[in-house]
């Protein structure tokens, strides 16, 4: 009849105060993460966005395995400062294939969504081997044995694909027989530079 | 717009969300303004014979502060994107909110681009200012391979001070190298030439700058091989972007060993293509007025 009597009718029944506090803590997920799960345009990869090759992936698991994405971001911004310095903001569709997603919290260096083809290759290499000899001030630490070690060390890039297919990445099963062939005589750094100048494709502009 | 869930979930958000709403304000209504409070306290609980639920209202600056920001939720769901498809009465989006940053920045800077525009490379080189501006660019775009003074690095980016432009030094030559990006290739030549061959060759080659020496024993399998892109006299040829080699400027180093290097494994200088996006027009005509002699 009034709210006291309902007041005093929770705190006096366990059960229904434990419905009534699972209730309001649940509202927030049903209303912000239920309709997510349902809505097209985040499963919908963008016109651009592909798999990762075999190389690709296995060099995306090295960027993983160094903590790159601790110091590097992945996600630029809807910020015209931040459009001007990477490139064009990150659309959800360009990570359909990015399990798990490595947008990072975090930028001791920049961004790196839109870091493919803005360096050549050798650039990569002398800058992951020996940061200072190409940018004198920077603080990155140098990945030495990035070019001592076979990258098909580093896992089953088959199983990891196939895994990856049953997730709904369109690998077809010549792909998975042959990534561990295109892996054959590769060091990590080749597959991780691979794996960085593959960044930021995913998306074009309209008309260009 | 794509990125708007569909009806059904649009609707279950703002039901639950105004649901969510509606419910808070009469939990902080019944709570103060309840008129029936003190006949409950009478007939509450009493333990231990004195303890019984106290009734002290909370303060009403603190009804002020929740019913406040009650409000502030509807003015705000009004205004903006939050409650399913509605996009709020501003039609407020992040990437409208780009778009108008740019048109801003563009208005705001379309004069000094038009004059820009209408300058001559020469009346760039003179504007101090300009040329500070330019400086910027090319230490943001640039500098990462060419160094931040642009005189070259690692022993493989070319220096841009030197009179050797393997791609030409002409303002049209240097704006399609940074328009479209360059992609030398010289193949590795062990398998053809052979390892004597390629020490001879090597040696001929370092001695091009003092000009051709016909007795040279490298001579003739340069000549046969290599002269094709990089000229009889070491002249290069910048449509290939073959190196002139004549001239003691050596992009990969010049001791014998590097050019051995050179000889043996080739060498793919590679120079990204930089697009309107990363350098637009009047950028680009800034860059060239600092590169172009």
């Amino acid at each position: 009849m009034n709210g006291m009597s309902l007041h005093r009718k929770i705190e006096e029944n366990t059960g229904l105060l434990i419905f009534g506090i699972l209730l309001v803590s649940a509202i927030g997920g049903l209303v912000q993460l239920l309709p997510i799960l349902d809505q097209e345009s985040l499963e919908t990869a963008e016109a651009n966005t592909r798999p990762y090759s075999a190389v690709e992936l296995a060099g995306r698991d090295i960027y993983i395995r160094e903590g790159c994405s601790v110091c590097h971001s992945q996600q630029i911004r809807p910020l015209i400062a931040e459009v001007e310095r990477y490139g064009p903001y990150s659309r959800a569709g360009e990570f359909v294939y990015d399990r798990p997603f490595l947008w990072g919290s975090k930028r001791t260096g920049p961004d790196l969504h839109r870091i493919g083809g803005r360096y050549s290759d050798d650039w990569h290499r002398i800058h992951l081997l020996d940061p200072r000899a190409v940018v004198p001030g920077s603080i990155m630490p140098a990945y030495p044995w990035l070019a001592r070690r076979e990258a098909s060390a580093a896992g089953d890039i088959a199983a990891k694909m196939s895994g990856l297919r049953r997730l709904g990445h369109p690998y077809t099963d010549e792909e998975i027989a042959d990534a561990e062939a295109e892996l054959e005589g590769l060091l990590e750094i080749d597959v991780l530079i691979a794996y960085l100048q593959s960044l930021g494709a995913g998306y074009a502009e309209e008309g260009s | 717009m794509a990125d708007m869930p569909s009806a059904f979930w649009s609707g279950w958000i703002s039901v639950l969300t105004l649901t969510s709403l509606a419910g808070m304000v009469w939990l902080v209504w019944s709570v103060y303004f309840d008129r029936d409070r003190g006949h409950e306290q009478e007939a509450g609980p009493v333990w231990d014979g004195n303890l019984k639920e106290g009734e002290r209202p909370a303060p009403m600056w603190w009804f002020w502060l929740l019913f406040g920001s009650l409000i502030f939720s509807v003015v705000y769901l009004m205004l903006f994107p939050g409650l399913g498809s509605f996009a709020g009465l501003l039609d407020w989006s992040q990437g409208s909110r780009v778009a108008e940053s740019y048109d801003d920045y563009e208005a705001r800077f379309a004069g000094v681009r038009a004059e820009i525009a209408e300058m001559s490379l020469a009346e760039i080189q003179n504007d101090t200012g300009l040329m500070a501006v330019a400086e910027r660019i090319f230490r943001r775009e640039c500098a990462a391979c060419h160094g931040s003074e642009g005189r070259g690095q690692a022993d493989m980016f070319p220096n841009l001070h030197d009179v050797d432009w393997q791609w030409g030094g002409e303002e049209e030559q240097i704006r399609q190298s940074i328009r479209s990006g360059r992609n030398a290739v010289m193949v590795g030549w062990e398998a053809v030439l052979g390892e004597e061959d390629i020490g001879q060759v090597g040696d001929y080659v370092l001695s091009l700058a003092d000009g051709v020496d016909e007795d040279h024993q490298g001579k003739a399998v340069y000549d046969r091989n290599c002269a094709v892109c990089h000229g009889a006299d070491g002249g290069g040829n910048t449509l290939l972007g073959a190196s002139r080699l004549s001239d003691r400027i050596w992009l990969y180093g010049g001791e014998s060993q590097d050019i051995r290097e050179s000889l043996v494994n080739g060498r793919f200088g590679v120079m990204p293509a930089f697009d309107e996006q990363r350098l637009d027009d009047t950028q680009l005509q800034l860059i060239l007025a600092l590169l172009v002699r």
